[in-house]
């Protein structure tokens, strides 16, 4: 501490601990601890909190599994569907985005002259500027009833009835799909292109197939990447509000719906705080799953 | 040989693909700006007109949908962004400075905790932390009791700027780290050497190097604070930004007044990175003269001496704006060709349209006429006749003082 002190000076000191301190300690860790704790509460009226009823209690989490006690249902399907799908279609859309980025990835990084792949790069990053909502909103003009794709297809009399594309959630995948697409691209690119292009010409020469050049040479060296690429475009699915928000069908919900539902409109915060701590569980879940499979560091998995 | 020229044609219409899929949808909602009609789409194309920027327009049908110009909701919106987004810029740059220059002093164990514990709010889902900060703050509101720490808990711009910076100060604190990693150390002990105390090498040396650095993570703070929604949505309490206005709006209804304001939105982006790259390239060039300068002086050799002639090349990209303006040009003449551009052209169509929905409107007064008073009033059995009009007892307010009018004069 002393050592701290002097090699940085009194004041500059003061102003690293207090706004590290300010930091972490009460910006993330006592907040998140604060929302645990109330996730373990019952939902009091603010009069009454601290009082008698104030204790413990695992009544939110047994909602979430078994369901409300009035319902006849032996399990709380609603919600622990919706729970599961949001993880498996985080998934889903995690491995196409991953099959589908990865060859652009690999042009950029090795195939194109730098002048391409620079303009390439500044033209995947312009749409990204924009926010996640109007990006949706476009999707949302393309997918709608009345919306683009709909009437050409009519037009050109390829469907007769206009296909209802937000009700069957295909615009709901392709807006998830397409919101996130960048933060795959840039650790795969990242990966690949420090990859030393040698080492392809040399599999070249010695009569690899480009299908297992891939496998055994390009794809275990970008293991960080994808590995990284593979828990932000998951975490920032599973926990997006914006794109569903804009392109689910009403009888779909995600599961920061439920959350924003039970926090906003009923109420209830402190079951919102138990739905939130079961979406951190199981991100972290994911990243230390991710780590244990790429076999690679948190720091490698962001940049 | 072969394959490889298909090999190249697939991946060419491979990546035209990805990049249709990646601008397609945002040309489109561009396109849709300029459609007169309500709803935002282009092949029942109305009018070329400019009204979604302006005035927005009074639909056929009484209902109001305001432009981009009159929105009211959108400029409160979007000032209260521009609050949050300098607040947090103010926040979290100096938090992240102090974070990242910390870690390269600190060794060994406590380095790996401190950092994975300063990543930690990129790992967290934005909707957690919006939460997590808002019942924190309400539970300090509530103890604080009345006055000023009351009034912090619940205001919505505080608790978005505090939200907003747990995890953006992690942004700045990765460009941080990037940049330090080639800091050259024994410029801060020579300085020291020389007399300089550590509050001066701080200010005269560690600062000016990051400059860029801070430069570039208040940019990146900035417009991550202005387009965030997942956290801002709950920490925002009964306050607007423009991210919560644009999805209400968006849930309400979706009209072409979004569609310009994405138009504008998009412009911005493009002139700014436009820009950016502009200067890059001068740099870039300034960097790789001064080098050719160096290397012949160095060298004296004349073979290098054509590489520093003056050529005038002509940009690729003035193609692609001949390209846009002569294509631009044609579909403006061919709109004003038809008759699709201007105000007649709005009126026809606003005209068309009423006459339908008037249309519509008789033949709904028409059904009224012909329907049963019977039947209305619940038919023969039951119904009003029977159980007394129990809907709107005429008796039930006789003696209510009424509402206090006075107040509303």
């Amino acid at each position: 501490m002393k050592y701290f002190f002097d090699k940085n000076g009194p004041l500059i000191s003061t102003y690293f601990l207090i706004s590290i301190l300010f930091w972490i300690v009460f910006l993330i860790i006592i907040p998140q601890l604060y929302m645990l704790d109330l996730s373990f509460r019952p939902n009091l009226p603010p009069l009454l909190r601290g009082g008698p009823d104030d204790v413990h209690t695992l009544v939110h989490y047994k909602h979430f599994i078994f369901g409300s006690e009035t319902s006849q249902d032996k399990f709380n399907y609603v919600d622990i569907g919706v729970f599961f799908n949001t993880i498996f279609t985080a998934i889903l859309v995690t491995v196409i985005n991953l099959c589908f980025c990865y060859p652009i990835a690999f042009y950029m990084a090795k195939v194109a002259s730098p002048s391409t792949s620079r303009l390439l790069i500044i033209s995947l990053i312009i749409p990204f500027w924009i926010n996640e909502l109007l990006r949706s909103f476009a999707l949302r003009i393309l997918f709608a009833g009345e919306g683009v794709i709909n009437n050409v297809l009519l037009g050109t009399g390829l469907i007769d009835t206009g296909i209802n594309f937000i009700a069957q959630d295909v615009a709901l995948y392709t807006g998830l799909t397409y919101a996130y697409i960048l933060l795959m691209i840039f650790p795969l690119y990242n990966a690949i292109e420090s990859l030393d292009s040698n080492q392809l010409e040399a599999a070249k020469d010695l009569g690899s197939s480009t299908i297992r050049t891939h496998w055994r040479i390009v794809i275990p060296h970008a293991k960080a990447g994808i590995a990284s690429g593979c828990t932000m475009v998951f975490m920032l699915t599973a926990g997006a509000l914006a794109t569903p928000v804009v392109l689910s069908s009403p009888n779909t919900y995600w599961f920061t719906q439920l959350i924003y539902q039970w926090f906003n409109m009923n109420d209830n915060w402190s079951r919102g705080s138990a739905y939130s701590i079961l979406l951190l569980t199981i991100s972290v879940t994911f990243v230390l799953l991710m780590m244990r499979i790429f076999k690679v560091k948190i720091g490698e998995i962001i940049r | 040989m072969k394959s490889g020229h298909l090999m190249n044609a697939l991946l060419g219409i491979y990546i035209f693909i990805f990049f249709t899929y990646l601008f397609g949808p945002l040309l489109i909602m561009s396109v849709t700006a300029f459609n007169s009609a309500e709803f935002p789409s282009i092949t029942p194309w109305e009018c070329f007109s400019w009204r979604w920027f302006n005035e927005g327009k009074i639909a056929y049908d009484g209902q109001k949908l305001a432009g981009l110009a009159t929105d009211w909701r959108l400029h409160d919106g979007f000032i209260s962004s521009l609050i949050i987004g300098i607040g947090v810029v103010i926040l979290s740059v100096p938090i992240g400075l102090a974070a990242s220059i910390v870690l390269t002093q600190v060794h060994s164990r406590l380095r790996t905790i401190f950092y994975s514990i300063s990543i930690m709010p990129v790992l967290f889902p934005g909707v957690i932390i919006g939460i997590s900060t808002v019942v924190l703050w309400d539970r300090i509101a509530t103890i604080g009791g009345e006055g000023f720490i009351s009034d912090l808990g619940r205001n919505g711009i505080f608790l978005t700027i505090l939200g907003q910076t747990c995890f953006i100060s992690t942004y700045c604190f990765l460009i941080f780290v990037a940049r330090l990693q080639r800091f050259d150390q024994t410029q801060e002990e020579a300085a020291l050497d020389l007399g300089a105390t550590q509050t001066q090498v701080f200010f005269k040396i560690l600062i000016p190097y990051l400059m860029p650095a801070i430069a570039s993570s208040a940019v990146i703070a900035f417009l991550a604070s202005f387009e965030n929604y997942n956290t801002t949505v709950f920490s925002i309490l009964s306050d607007q930004t423009l991210t919560t206005v644009i999805a209400s709006k968006v849930r309400l209804g979706i009209s072409p007044a979004i569609s310009a304001l994405a138009l504008v939105i998009i412009l911005l982006t493009l002139i700014l990175a436009i820009a950016y790259e502009v200067i890059r390239r001068r740099e870039d060039k300034k960097k790789e003269e001064r080098q050719n300068r160096l290397l012949f002086e160095e060298t004296n050799d004349s073979r290098l001496k054509k590489d520093n002639k003056k050529t005038f090349k002509l940009p690729r990209s003035i193609f692609l704006f001949l390209l846009i303006i002569v294509l631009g040009g044609f579909g403006l003449n061919e709109l004003a060709k038809n008759g699709l551009y201007g105000n007649e052209c709005v009126k026809a169509a606003e005209t068309a349209k009423k006459s339908k929905f008037s249309d519509q409107l008789k033949l709904l007064q028409q059904n009224v006429n012909t329907v049963d008073e019977n039947t209305l009033k619940g038919g023969t059995l039951g119904g009003t006749n029977d159980y007394n009009n129990i809907f709107a007892d005429p008796n039930l307010f006789k003696n209510f003082g009424g509402f206090d009018n006075k107040t509303e004069k």
